[in-house]
């Protein structure tokens, strides 16, 4: 076991153990789930030469030697899945995909792996960073005589997700795998943590549909932001992918120019819905709602519903609610997926249905919305216009966010934060 | 990095300039106005009572310094998305790291005890206990902070704070100063071989320009997220910020020599009455009720301090060793950010607890002096990464900016080694 800054600056001795310069930097490949050592970069006479792996006999804290006295003074050229490890990770802000957040690299850890030396964890504890600042052993000894620990915690490398500008030095395209496995919640509080031009990086190297659950899960101006910092093209296609009440939302909080070039750049049908969202007030049960339901004629069987329901699942917010409504639209019933499953597949669906379905209108106040909820118990509510016509539903799990006073979101002094753009 | 492979194209730079500037502006103007806090008040009163206009060109010029570091802390932010300590740390490794911030929290310990000074004296006007006064006013900068309301809070700070600045004009204003000779001293420097005259210069560059205002006005660009494409609208915006401060300042100066200094008055920081003394210079304006004035406007600068100073230095601390900072976490999930906040907090009211009453005008002073001998440290840094064209990429400082910046960091050093050889030598 090697850390990097016990290696860095130690003697460079050639086969006949003349000290020729002194550990500047070591090369690893990325790639493989621990990535190998193929390099060394030496400090001699105040330049910086390297030397292929195959040329060190060995490396420890005491310094580095050589099995060659014939040295290449060649420039050294990056191979575009090398990084150097002193320049590129130590002291940068890697993701710990494991804890995820977003933390700084104290140490590298190196150990013996199958005959050669590989880069296998990332110290990111008290141990570290007093080893980097000289006052390990000093420390060690005052914790060890009173019978404490030093903290010592490791990422193994596996689960580092290395940041953009982290690796800036190198041409490589960080696959970000780990990051987009990432339950879209923890993924959107990494995300807000990292500076702005990481946080782009990272969500142009995400999917469509995993960036927009990202961004879902963001505050409303780290969403602006974000939106307006990327390609208009891919802003329009993660929109797609967004819950339409979100995506109106967002849309909304755009600039003018932004608004117009993105839903410009959309498919027509969710830039309808998009706009037609965007008419109703913020604060009204139509701005909170969504048109991704489930509505059906009222002369279907149960058969025929559960069909319909196969057809439609993918974009539907919810499923356990299925609306029907007669010829212009307008609400007549609901049924829930339990009514549907336990009839017989023949019987016809306005036979069962409860016909007086609870609604609101779409002017109605958001504590309207929550209260009714609350009220029937509901697990959506559907939304209606003066004439009864069914336009949309809002699902609990919106109609609680509305609950939660926006301060209770921020709980932490605003003077560090985008307070100029919060106030709109 | 913004590559079209990535999908990525730059922020349209045509967008509604008037719109773009508006957005921006706020870092510097708060970092402005958080400079008139607790030692600014008090180190500019105490400039004007003893040296009456005469200290006028050190206003002048360290608002040139102010704007020029202020512009240089700002485009760090705008370039990197970092704040200073961070950047160190990536730049020049952990032990860099820790000297720069390390010597930024001695400077920045030494403001918050200065803030709470402040508190204690101005409550002392009204005749309140110095624990009482420092104790309350801890916890409710703590309250404040932990409870995420000091936000919303800071606005009445800084509404009061442009009260009080109203009134040093007002009051300058009535008490019919010399202007001519105001205006010849902005320009023209009355030198003197006096040490206190150099040790006020030197703790009226440090109350102007402070380790904490280069890591706030870094940490708060970034935070907002601005980009180079802001870089206009944050110049303008700092910009703004060191000229209002310093006309704050150049009217609390005024405002002490007309009512104090022209009569002859002069306020020893060491003297137990000397915050009734300064306090006259709103006697003017507002007569009997001068220090009731005065009072209040202390408090409420005190109190702007307290938040950004803690707040600032907690941050930095958390950014150089790589602990999860404030912004979006709760008390439980970041213990090291506000565990050191609470505890600069909390050994800075220490301190002004052990200071007898008498004696906190005179450490309001010599912490704005500690403030300015260590500001070189911190600059030095800034100065080195921002000629760095790895780092700041296309916002890299050209000759004339660098020019400019090492210049006055040459000056500040000079102006410290002075007082320190003076120090010794008059000693």
């Amino acid at each position: 076991m090697l850390y990097l800054s016990q290696a860095i600056g130690r003697p460079v001795r050639d086969k006949l153990g003349e000290s020729i310069g002194t550990v500047a930097d070591l090369i690893v490949a990325i790639g493989d789930r621990y990535p190998p050592v193929t390099g060394i970069v030496v400090k001699t006479n105040g330049r910086e030469i390297f030397l292929h792996w195959q040329s060190v006999a060995s490396l420890d804290a005491g310094g580095a030697s050589l099995c060659t006295s014939a040295i290449d003074i060649s420039k050294f050229n990056q191979r575009p899945n090398e990084i150097r490890l002193k320049l590129d990770l130590m002291d940068r802000q890697i993701v710990d995909i494991d804890g995820r957040k977003v933390v700084r690299v104290n140490d590298l850890r190196l150990d013996e792996v199958e005959g050669s030396l590989h880069l296998v964890a990332v110290d990111v504890g008290a141990s570290g960073l007093l080893r980097r600042l000289g006052l390990e052993g000093p420390w060690r000894t005052l914790a060890r005589s009173l019978h404490r620990e030093v903290p010592e915690r490791y990422i193994d490398w596996e689960d580092v997700d290395p940041v953009e500008r982290t690796i800036a030095s190198v041409k490589l395209r960080v696959p970000h795998k780990g990051l987009a496995e990432l339950h879209p919640a923890d993924l959107a509080t990494i995300i807000d943590q990292l500076s702005r031009n990481d946080r782009v990086g990272v969500i142009a190297a995400l999917d469509d549909e995993a960036a927009a659950d990202a961004i879902g899960e963001m505050e409303p101006e780290t969403q602006v932001d974000i939106l307006e910092d990327l390609e208009p093209g891919r802003a329009a296609d993660i929109l797609e992918e967004m819950d339409p009440d979100e995506a109106a939302d967002l849309v909304a909080d755009l600039s003018d120019e932004s608004r117009v070039e993105i839903l410009g750049l959309m498919e027509k049908e969710e830039a309808d819905e998009v706009q037609e969202l965007m008419t109703y007030g913020e604060d009204t049960a139509g701005g909170i709602m969504t048109t991704e339901f489930v509505a059906v004629p009222a002369n279907l069987t149960a058969a025929q519903t559960i069909d319909r329901l196969r057809e439609l699942e993918p974009t539907a917010e919810t499923i356990y609610y299925v609306y029907v409504t007669d010829s212009e639209d307008r609400l007549v019933g609901v049924l829930s997926l339990r009514d549907l499953i336990v009839a017989k597949p023949e019987t016809v669906i306005s036979t069962f249905m409860y016909d007086e379905p609870v609604a609101v209108r779409t002017d109605a106040s958001q504590e309207e919305v929550t209260d009714v909820v609350a009220r029937y118990n509901l697990l959506a509510l559907p939304i209606v216009d003066a004439e009864g016509r069914l336009e949309g539903i809002v699902t609990v799990d919106d109609a609680i966010d509305t609950l939660l006073p926006q301060p209770s979101k921020r709980r932490i002094p605003r003077l560090f934060s985008r307070s100029g753009t919060s106030e709109r | 990095m913004k590559s079209p492979a990535l999908g990525l194209t730059p922020r349209a730079v045509n967008r509604v300039r008037f719109a773009a500037i508006l957005g921006v502006l706020g870092p510097g103007l708060v970092s402005g106005f958080a400079d008139n806090d607790a030692g600014g008040i008090t180190t500019y009163s105490l400039a004007g009572a003893n040296f009456g206009y005469n200290l006028l060109w050190v206003l002048l010029a360290s608002q040139i310094v102010l704007f020029f570091t202020q512009e240089v802390g700002a485009r760090l932010g705008l370039a990197t998305g970092q704040g200073l300590a961070g950047l160190v740390r990536e730049k020049y490794g952990v032990r860099w790291a820790a000297f720069m911030t390390s010597t930024m929290l001695v400077a920045n310990v030494g403001s918050i005890i200065a803030e709470f000074a402040g508190c204690s004296a101005a409550l002392s006007l009204f005749g309140v206990e110095k624990w009482v006064s420092a104790l309350l006013a801890a916890t409710v900068v703590v309250l404040l902070l932990t409870r995420g309301s000091y936000g919303k809070v800071q606005y009445l700070f800084v509404a009061v704070g442009i009260g009080v600045s109203l009134a040093y004009f007002l009051s300058a204003l009535l008490a019919h100063p010399d202007w001519g000779l105001a205006a010849s001293s902005l320009v023209i420097p009355r030198l003197s071989d006096r040490p206190e005259y150099w040790l006020t210069v030197v703790a009226t560059v440090g109350t102007t320009i402070t380790p904490w205002g280069q890591a706030f006005i870094q940490s708060y660009v970034a935070d907002k997220r601005l980009g180079p494409e802001d870089l206009t609208g944050s110049r303008l915006d700092v910009g703004l910020g060191a000229f209002l401060t310093n006309l704050i300042g150049g009217f609390i100066v005024v405002a002490c020599a007309a009512a104090v200094w022209s009569l002859g008055n002069r306020v020893d920081a060491g003297d137990p009455e000397a915050i009734k003394h300064i306090a006259q210079a709103l006697q003017p304006l507002a007569g009997d009720g001068a220090f009731v004035l005065f009072a209040v406007g202390l408090l409420a600068a005190s109190f702007l301090g307290l938040g950004v100073v803690p707040l600032t230095s907690a941050y930095a601390a958390c950014e150089a060793f790589g602990w999860e900072t404030g912004v979006d976490w709760r008390v439980r999930e970041a213990p090291a950010f506000y565990g050191l906040m609470i505890f600069f907090i909390a050994s800075a009211a220490l301190v002004v607890l052990i200071v007898p009453t008498s004696g906190l005008v005179q450490v309001i002073f010599m912490a704005q002096v500690v403030n300015a001998l260590l500001l070189p440290f911190v600059l030095v840094f800034v100065m080195r990464l921002s000629a760095d064209k790895e780092v700041m990429g296309p916002l890299v400082s050209g000759k004339f900016l660098l020019g400019v910046g090492w210049l006055g960091t040459a000056l500040l050093v000079l102006l410290s080694v002075t007082l320190v050889v003076t120090a010794i030598t008059g000693a």
